[in-house]
């Protein structure tokens, strides 16, 4: 017996083994025209531009109401819906329908009104009278009036402002805001102006609960939005159910089971199966592929207003304090092809930090670090970082030039760091690659310790670009990359007092070029959302570019 | 003559010995077998090609030749794996043998951190040093050391208890023969055969156990190659790319099977009561 287990087991090695040599020959040839080709064969060179569509797929509309659907999504901040707790949650209560602010963002990132149908504001911008839309109810029947608005401000800057969640930026907390039921009007008084404070109304942050009855914001959090929060399960997900007191008509499902999937291929691997009717964001750009010529299923991506970037350290002491090593980084990379095969075209490639898709001259920028190795080589060699013990790394000041690398596996930003690690490595910059998860990559962000820290921002997430511009501001108290340019300070406290929409446009670009001119950051390109809906089951579901929007009316089930 | 002999007389032994020195001197010579092509090397426009004349097990995400990543894997699994088959087999047997010879307080004390080194699951207490001490082949290494070394100082003990007490040993006592002595010449001889044995059977197991810590990311950093963390990076292009899994989960396959069949083998020479 023993003696038939072994022979068996020596079988089985040799099959392998002569499975694995067979592999090898019969690949021989008839794949060569792939090889010869110099591009995978399921990767489209160059950017995905022409690809991004909004367009969700139209059909019959089921209109009984009696409907149910399954959503998979990332589960980020726990699943928490409670807006003051953190910014995730805030953005979870957005995202899963459950609440609604003042305003919102349209596809174009201007503002749309939403429990506010009209405002006003003084010449000095201080003095903003909002008028709350008549007949808005809460999903627990309460109607919001202007009362309601003001304590469900109130409750957020008393649990709000120690958190990342941090209304305070975008309503100072020294406001004063009265409520007049019998107009409807909330006032909001400011010390400082306000460029337009109804963006800053429009971020998730500043949702709109009904704080009277509210027992469980974690979990139940009562809002205006078309569907509830119930049955929450740990890393399970929700059931959302309709709400019966929706102010903006017809619900269109009974109920949405939210399902958490954090890994891309399992998402699309459901869908594919039948086990979801909707995914939001498959980051596997192969299975997104498959996804996109399967008529089975409609892919709508947004070119979004997030751009994947490398902060580098420029702080005294660190490596990349050296503006000519920073030059030579950016110049040894390639982000056309990192962009277009290495991430599969989820990300369209720039060089400036503001998405080129967004109006702020991106077309009248410069790039003078183009991707060119060789002249990133020379300069190092010209400027004496060069390898002297022969180990293969340059070295600066005596100091092997090795860098900390620190990002996260989300939204391809681990594809970046090994590709860009293969880049410096060939031009003898060495990177010591740590992927840890979001919360160490921010705890090192904040606290310094790094040279290159990757991350995915969004860039205009209150329609402007200004707070996040902040962090290279060094008099802003967010720029914790060590970056010190008195020019861009000034611009930075111009942008902060000028109303002007051209002015500020000009202001915006001039920063955009200084950043780009001092090497101050590796910008990987410019985010492309997905979202992912079986035709079968569902219609009208497209990736909003703003994504606080997942669930909304607009997606319907099919009849 | 005698080698003829012994060959035929252990087929089996001499066949995966061969293997596993095939295997063992594939790695020590991986720069030929490649051609000289860096395991590191990528050309990013050449992601993802299927198997062909140029790459003939394919290429990765970056673009690497996944045939020299292979080879190269093999330097640092059987490198990693060995490392922790002779750190377990040191101080299992060192350990056990103290415990078992001197008894008392010494063996409570022993037996007792062992007892609670196989209260945790392997693997999961294994993880759990890895990621405290943080993601590389050292300290994974060091992980799986850690929680495996309890089994060789049980054996050692038991085996030592066995003779502790015999005339033999208790002769040598009274006629003077000194403590280190006794260990050396009595107790380790009489441990080694059986713990080689176990030793041998190990190594694939600790392979496995080097492969799943780097599949789950506490094990070898990229750009290392290593076939856990390839299995790990081809994970994601299962259904577009599957020659990114195959080639490394068949070389783990490969290997232990045949490291396996050797310590199999290696038994059937030293310990020929089972058969």
């Amino acid at each position: 017996m023993k003696k038939f287990k072994k022979f068996t087991a020596l079988l089985l090695s040799a099959v392998l083994a002569a499975g694995v040599m067979t592999g090898c020959g019969g690949s021989d040839g008839s794949d060569g025209g792939n090889s010869d080709a110099g591009t995978p064969a399921n990767a489209t060179p160059g950017n995905r531009e022409g690809e991004v569509n909004q367009q969700a797929h139209e059909t019959d509309r089921d209109t009984s109401g009696t409907r149910t659907m399954t959503f998979g999504i990332q589960n980020y901040g726990g699943g928490g819906i409670d807006p003051a707790k953190e910014i995730n949650c805030a953005w979870n209560v957005s995202r899963y329908g459950v609440g609604e602010c003042l305003f919102m963002f349209d596809n174009a990132m201007n503002i749309q009104p939403k429990l506010c149908d009209s405002y006003t504001v003084n010449d000095e911008h201080t003095e903003w009278v909002f008028h709350i839309r008549d007949g808005v109810k809460f999903s627990d029947g309460c109607d919001v009036t202007a009362e309601a608005v003001k304590a469900s401000f109130a409750r957020l800057f008393e649990a709000g402002p120690r958190g990342s969640s941090a209304p305070q930026k975008y309503l100072e907390a020294e406001a004063e805001i009265t409520a007049d039921n019998a107009s409807g009007n909330v006032v909001i008084k400011t010390s400082k102006p306000y460029v337009d404070l109804t963006k800053n109304l429009a971020y998730p942050v500043m949702v709109i609960l009904d704080v009277e009855h509210t027992t469980d914001y974690d979990h139940a959090a009562i809002g205006t939005g078309p569907y509830v929060a119930t049955n929450f399960r740990e890393e399970v997900g929700y059931t959302m159910v309709a709400n019966e007191h929706y102010w903006g008509g017809d619900v269109p499902y009974a109920s949405i089971e939210l399902l958490y999937m954090g890994d891309a291929s399992a998402k699309a691997m459901a869908l594919q199966s039948g086990q979801l009717d909707l995914a939001e964001n498959v980051t596997n750009i192969s299975d997104l592929r498959d996804l996109q010529v399967d008529p089975q299923f409609t892919v709508t991506i947004a070119s979004g207003v997030r751009t994947g970037l490398a902060h580098m350290n420029m702080a005294e002491g660190r490596l990349l304090s050296n503006k000519t090593l920073r030059e030579a980084v950016l110049m040894a990379l390639d982000d056309d092809t990192m962009c277009s095969i290495t991430v599969g075209g989820l990300y369209t490639s720039g060089f400036s930090v503001l998405p080129s898709t967004l109006d702020y001259g991106y077309k009248n920028l410069t790039d003078p670090y183009a991707f060119d190795p060789d002249a990133a080589a020379k300069l190092l060699d010209d400027a004496g970082i060069v390898d002297t013990n022969g180990d293969g790394t340059r070295e600066l000041d005596g100091k092997e030039v090795v860098l900390h690398y620190v990002t996260y596996p989300n939204r391809c930003l681990n594809d970046f760091a090994e590709a860009i690690q293969q880049q410096l490595t060939a031009i003898g910059i060495g990177v010591d690659l740590e992927i840890g998860d979001s919360a160490r990559e921010w705890d090192s962000y904040q606290s310094g310790d790094f040279d290159i820290n990757g991350s995915n921002w969004t860039t205009v997430g209150t329609g402007d670009p200004t707070e996040y511009l902040a962090a290279w501001c060094s008099t802003s108290g967010a720029d914790y990359c060590g970056y010190k340019n008195a020019e861009y300070d000034a611009l930075y406290d111009e942008l902060n007092t000028t109303f002007d929409t051209a002015a500020r446009r000009d202001i915006i670009q001039r920063m955009q070029q200084i950043l780009i001119d001092d090497a101050a950051a590796i910008v990987h390109g410019y985010y492309n959302s997905s979202m992912i809906s079986r035709n079968e089951t569902v219609g009208g579901a497209a990736i909003h570019t703003a994504d606080y929007y997942w669930i909304t009316t607009e997606i319907y089930p099919a009849s | 003559m005698e080698v003829k002999n012994f060959v035929k007389k252990n087929k089996a032994f001499c066949l995966f010995a061969l293997l596993a020195l095939l295997i063992i001197l594939t790695a020590i010579f991986a720069p030929v077998v490649t051609g000289g092509v860096s395991p590191t090397d990528s050309v990013l426009k050449d992601a993802l090609q299927a198997p062909s004349a140029r790459h003939i097990f394919g290429t990765d995400k970056l673009g690497r030749d996944i045939f020299t990543r292979v080879i190269y894997g093999a330097r640092t699994s059987l490198t990693a794996s060995f490392a922790v088959v002779l750190i377990i087999f040191a101080l299992g047997t060192v350990l056990g043998v103290l415990a078992g010879y001197f008894g008392g307080w010494v063996d409570a004390v022993i037996m007792r951190i062992a007892d609670m080194m196989v209260s945790f699951p392997g693997m999961v207490f294994a993880m759990a040093i890895a990621g405290i001490l943080g993601a590389s082949v050292r300290n994974a290494v060091i992980a799986v050391s850690l929680v495996s070394w309890t089994k060789y100082a049980r054996l050692a003990r038991s085996l030592v208890l066995k003779i502790r007490n015999r005339d033999y040993v208790a002769a040598a006592v009274v006629t003077g023969s000194k403590t280190p002595y006794i260990l050396t010449k009595y107790m380790i001889p009489n441990v080694i055969p059986t713990l080689v044995i176990t030793a041998a059977t190990d190594i694939g197991g600790m392979m496995l156990e080097l492969a799943g810590l780097s599949f789950l990311g506490f094990g070898a950093k990229a750009p290392t190659p290593e076939w856990g963390l390839m299995l790990n990076e081809g994970r994601q292009f299962i259904q577009s790319a599957p020659w990114m899994m195959l080639y490394p989960g068949a070389a783990i396959f490969v290997v232990v099977v045949v490291f396996n069949l050797l310590g199999d083998a290696l038994r059937d020479i030293l310990d020929p009561r089972d058969e």
